[in-house]
């Protein structure tokens, strides 16, 4: 059954303005769900049970149950435990969660407070990258206004617990979105993927206890602690609930982050929520969630919505709801290969598939799009994305893979008439 | 015990190894880049991956479910796993590059990868030869290549310390050299710069590599990214010959290997021995093969009336000191003992000193306070300080040596082996107008005040036992020959790969670098002769050191065959008598 977006109000940016003053967040009725939390009536364990109650699955790419994940962490044993906020977003076509530092910090902040409540964190950190200067110094403003109203530092309002809040700032490196050579960054060193296990929640920043979520995940906190996990399991999808902040980008004429539920059809985000393919053009392809997922011919999509379950049917996934528009002037190849230099450019270097891998597939790539490629060098660019494929240490080898066997496997035709002719004799 | 099955075999297994140090430790294989023993497992060459599953238990009974066949059911995992970093666990059943065509293509598809920005320059590369890259690629890896692009280029021939060389085009990224720094020297020098393929390991901007453990990274480094400033184009690893050894440059006795070519010594690496210095050596150590070349004293020296020293025949030198023992009364006669000399030799000494009635030999330590760094540095800058102690030679600083000397009324001095104007114990005053015959086997100013001179072989030519500073005996092996000795006809000696296969037109060796030397037993027992002694030794050290050891309680049990076999004994550091 299709999903009633068109009378959905918005929830995680509402439409009030200057809401990121933390005096309007609050006259609005903010941080009341974290004294909520901090009241006799909740505990920690009554915290995760009911976030995981409500499957917010995780906005980051990854999709897990955040109570979940929240429940993987060890007995506190006196000793620090963190929670890591990943706001690095650099998965290209991703841009939703400055759109949570810009007009709603103190929803996310709130959110990350239940978080470190729910799992006795001693520290908050938000990581968030460098290139956003602007929205770092509005979370740095916020943090200082939640600090001056007691929200954040020791005895919380009034209660036994105390945390602290810091944002930290990447430099420029894609890879420090992923989740462990994130912890290596925020300790100082180079952004190197870690060997899992053991998982964060055993070994993580300092090799203490540590929990890893997206900003637009904790967002959603603070919402499900007010209204019930019932509440947030009746929006959307069935099995990806909640509302979801589309970041729609490309061919369109209104591109832009658009709050709507999840599992909106695609083609209505496109032709209603975005107004439509620019200049009247025909929609030739989509990618649905970010870079890394695998892109959708425009006949692929009748009936396909933006949830997981859907996408995956289709051939594709979530990821962080990043839709890139793709019109029928585009050249899938030229789309290819800057996608490939991407995550050539973006590789750590550190396990060999992917720091070899990806940079020959954008040379072969290259070669195609300046005409002197031949068709074996698509086979050979799907047998190197076979040869790259789950053999490293995080999942960037994959995510470098993907769209190259999908993109070649869905536009073939597009590739093979670029190719010249086959000097090799056909067996 | 808890039960693993590689390749369809059962293996059992106690605590918890690393699956891949488990497989090596089974004598199997695995081909593997970044993984070393000695450091973390960052698993990042992707080379050893296995596949890996775990049979399946009833979640009631807690029993393996089985098959219609009575086999357990596998839960395979569902990626191939590095065995490097995975735990051996109880079940698990592991599926190597022998047995499973997925775990063979994924380590050729490996090897592909590393290999296409690899130079591919093997022949003109001094890690040939010796190369991990080189033995797994031709034993792993792809037949070809399918790389028709371009390949990355880096900074080739660069000085990253006093020591150390990079060829970053060559650099495989395996992050031993930068973990080494980290974790073993801790000095931090070295780091990993840039992103992707286009990485290399390289010192913060306007610092140099001077750990002075730099020629480790060298030694782990396995491809020819790093090579030794020094040994870069002098041999090649086939042609030299590789002997076991002991460092002298210091008092830790690291375990070395000496490399030979034509009677050469070509450079020297560490040899694991996990009680000593585990696989690491310091770069002063390796430094030190130039004296086993250079200013060798060959045939023995009398000093004639000018202050000239003349070569001599041997018979000649003999005859020149049975005339000067009979000059002077035993009291007038000191023996020197030497830190820088083996066990045996400085036993031999303090024997033929006894037998001649001369009173107890001395010897002077060689320390200098503050050079040592708690690792493998040590204050103690000789090998066998606590054998010429644990042999009761009375041990005398600078100051009380001369007083014994001038006191005494010394007028003839048997010195073994230890440079002592050099270093500064003795001065040239001290010995004026005395008699010193001196045992030695490199040229100094101290052998040149010798009015004789005998030459004796260094470390690299014989078989002896040297007692380190945490009272460790350990022996080295002869590397090279003297006049005298031939490796084809010693056990002892190492044969290397022309030795063993070549023809006579391959083998490269002369006559030239052999030294005109003997080994003290050696020297000793024709010396015995000439003086009516009986000192002669027919197995030489191994034979001296069964004496010692049937003497001297500190020795018990002592022999070359169980040093042989336990990498060296630990005495019982108590009867190590310190005196200071």
């Amino acid at each position: 059954m299709a999903v009633d977006w068109r009378s959905y109000k918005p929830v995680l940016i509402p439409d009030i303005p200057n809401l990121n003053d933390i005096d309007v967040y609050i006259k609005n009725g903010g941080y009341e769900s974290l004294k909520k939390v901090l009241s006799d009536d909740w505990t920690p364990v009554s915290v995760v049970d009911e976030v995981k109650a409500a499957n917010i699955r995780g906005r980051g790419g990854a999709g897990f149950n955040a109570g979940l994940k929240w429940s993987f962490m060890p007995q506190p044993d006196g000793g620090p435990r963190y929670l890591a906020c990943n706001g690095d977003e650099s998965e290209p076509g991703t841009f939703k969660d400055r759109m949570i530092f810009e007009y709603n910090p103190h929803l996310f902040i709130e959110g990350a407070l239940i978080a470190a409540y729910a799992m006795q964190c001693t520290t908050i950190y938000v990581y968030i990258r460098g290139e956003y200067i602007n929205w770092i110094n509005m979370m740095d403003k916020a943090l200082q206004d939640a600090y001056s109203k007691g929200f954040i530092g020791n005895n919380i309002l009034g209660s036994d617990f105390s945390v602290n809040f810091y944002t930290h700032s990447g430099a420029g490196a894609y890879i420090c979105g992923e989740e462990t050579s994130m912890l290596e960054s925020l300790e100082g060193k180079r952004g190197y993927p870690r060997v899992k296990p053991p998982f964060p929640a055993q070994r993580g920043l300092w090799g203490r206890p540590t929990t890893i979520n997206n900003i637009e995940t904790l967002a959603n906190v603070p919402l499900v602690i007010n209204n019930g996990a019932d509440w947030f399991k009746g929006i959307g999808a069935e099995n990806h609930p909640g509302p979801i902040l589309y970041g729609i980008s490309g061919h369109v004429n209104r591109p832009g982050v658009y709050e709507l539920p999840s599992g909106v059809p695609v083609l209505d985000l496109i032709d209603e929520v975005a107004g439509g393919v620019k200049n009247g053009k025909k929609l030739k392809a989509i990618i649905p969630g970010g870079s890394s997922t695998p892109v959708l011919r425009a006949d692929q999509l009748d009936g396909v919505s933006m949830d997981s379950d859907s996408l995956r049917e289709a051939g594709s996934m979530l990821g962080t709801a990043g839709l890139v528009v793709i019109d029928e002037d585009t050249d899938m190849i030229d789309l290819l290969w800057r996608i490939a230099h991407f995550y050539h450019h973006e590789s750590c270097g550190q396990c060999t598939p992917c720091r070899e891998g990806t940079g020959w597939l954008e040379k072969i790539l290259l070669k195609i799009k300046n005409g002197d490629g031949e068709v074996k060098d698509l086979d050979l660019l799907l047998d190197l994305t076979t040869q790259m494929e789950g053999r490293t240490i995080c999942a960037l080898a994959d995510a470098a893979a993907w769209p190259v066997r999908h993109t070649i496997n869905r536009f073939r035709d597009e590739f093979e008439a670029r190719c010249k002719k086959s000097v090799h004799a056909m067996a | 015990m808890p039960e693993v099955f590689i390749d369809g075999t059962r293996y059992e297994f106690e605590g918890q190894p690393k699956l891949l140090q488990y497989i090596m430790d089974l004598g199997l294989e695995v081909p593997f880049f970044c993984y070393h023993p000695s450091m973390s497992i960052p698993a990042n060459c992707r080379q050893c991956m296995v596949k890996i599953g775990q049979p399946v238990k009833d979640r009631e009974t807690g029993e393996y479910e089985l098959d219609e066949n009575g086999d357990r059911v596998i839960r395979w995992f569902p990626k191939l796993q590095t065995s490097c970093s995975i735990d051996v666990t109880d079940g698990m059943v592991v599926k190597t590059q022998e047995s499973d065509e997925l775990v063979q293509r994924a380590q050729k598809d490996n090897l592909e990868f590393i290999l296409i920005n690899h130079p591919l320059d093997c022949p003109i590369c001094d890690q040939a030869g010796e190369c991990p890259l080189q033995i797994q690629t031709y034993k792993y890896g792809p037949e070809g290549s399918r790389f028709e692009v371009k390949k990355v280029h880096k900074p080739k021939r660069v000085q990253l310390g006093p020591r150390v060389i990079l060829d970053a085009e060559r650099c495989i990224n395996c992050t031993r050299c930068t973990r080494f720094t980290e974790e073993i020297s801790k000095t931090h020098q070295l780091t990993i710069t840039k992103r992707g393929d286009k990485n290399y390991p390289t010192t913060a901007p306007g610092e140099t590599f001077n750990d002075p453990y730099s020629l480790n990274t060298v030694d782990i480094c396995p491809v020819g990214a790093l090579t030794s400033a020094d040994f870069r184009f002098r041999a090649r690893v086939w042609e030299m010959n590789q002997t076991p050894s002991i460092d002298i440059t210091n008092g830790k006795g690291c375990n070395i290997d000496i490399w030979t070519r034509d009677n050469l010594v070509m450079r020297i690496t560490p040899r694991h021995n996990p009680h000593v210095n585990d696989y690491w050596m310091p770069d002063e150590g390796r430094e030190a093969y130039r004296l086993f070349n250079e200013n060798r004293i060959s045939r023995p020296s009398v000093m004639l009336d000018g202050n000239d020293q003349v070569l001599s025949s041997w018979n000649n030198a003999f005859e020149t000191l049975a005339e000067q023992l009979d000059k002077f009364k035993a009291e007038e006669i000191l023996v020197i003992g030497s830190p820088h000399s083996s066990v045996e030799e400085n036993y031999l000494l303090g024997k033929f000193s006894n037998l001649l009635g001369i009173q107890n030999p001395v010897f002077t330590p060689h320390s200098e306070k503050g050079t040592g760094d708690g690792f493998l540095i040590t204050d103690d800058q000789a090998p066998n300080t606590n054998g010429v102690r644990l042999l009761d030679f009375d041990e005398k600083d600078a100051a009380s040596l001369k007083e014994t000397i001038k006191e005494k009324n010394i007028g003839l001095i048997l010195l073994l082996n230890d440079h002592l104007i050099d270093r500064g114990v003795l001065s040239a005053d001290d010995l004026d107008s005395k008699f010193l015959v001196m045992f030695a086997s490199n040229e100094s100013e101290t052998t040149r005040n010798a009015g004789l001179l005998f030459p004796i072989t260094c470390i690299a030519e014989h078989a002896a036992s040297y007692i380190n500073v945490d009272g460790r005996i350990q022996r080295s092996f002869p590397a090279k020959e003297t006049k005298y000795t031939n490796r084809r006809l010693n056990l002892e000696m190492s044969e290397g790969r022309l030795d063993r296969y070549g023809t006579s037109f391959d083998n490269w060796v002369s006559d030239e670098n052999k030294i005109d030397c003997l080994t003290l037993w050696d020297l000793i027992s024709l010396l015995g002769d000439k003086l009516g002694l009986e000192l002669s030794y027919e197995n030489g050290a191994r034979e001296i050191l069964s004496e010692i050891s049937n003497k001297l309680p500190a020795f018990e049990d002592v022999s070359f065959e169980k040093m042989d076999d336990e990498s060296g004994i630990q005495l019982d550091t108590e009867k190590i008598k310190v005196k200071s």
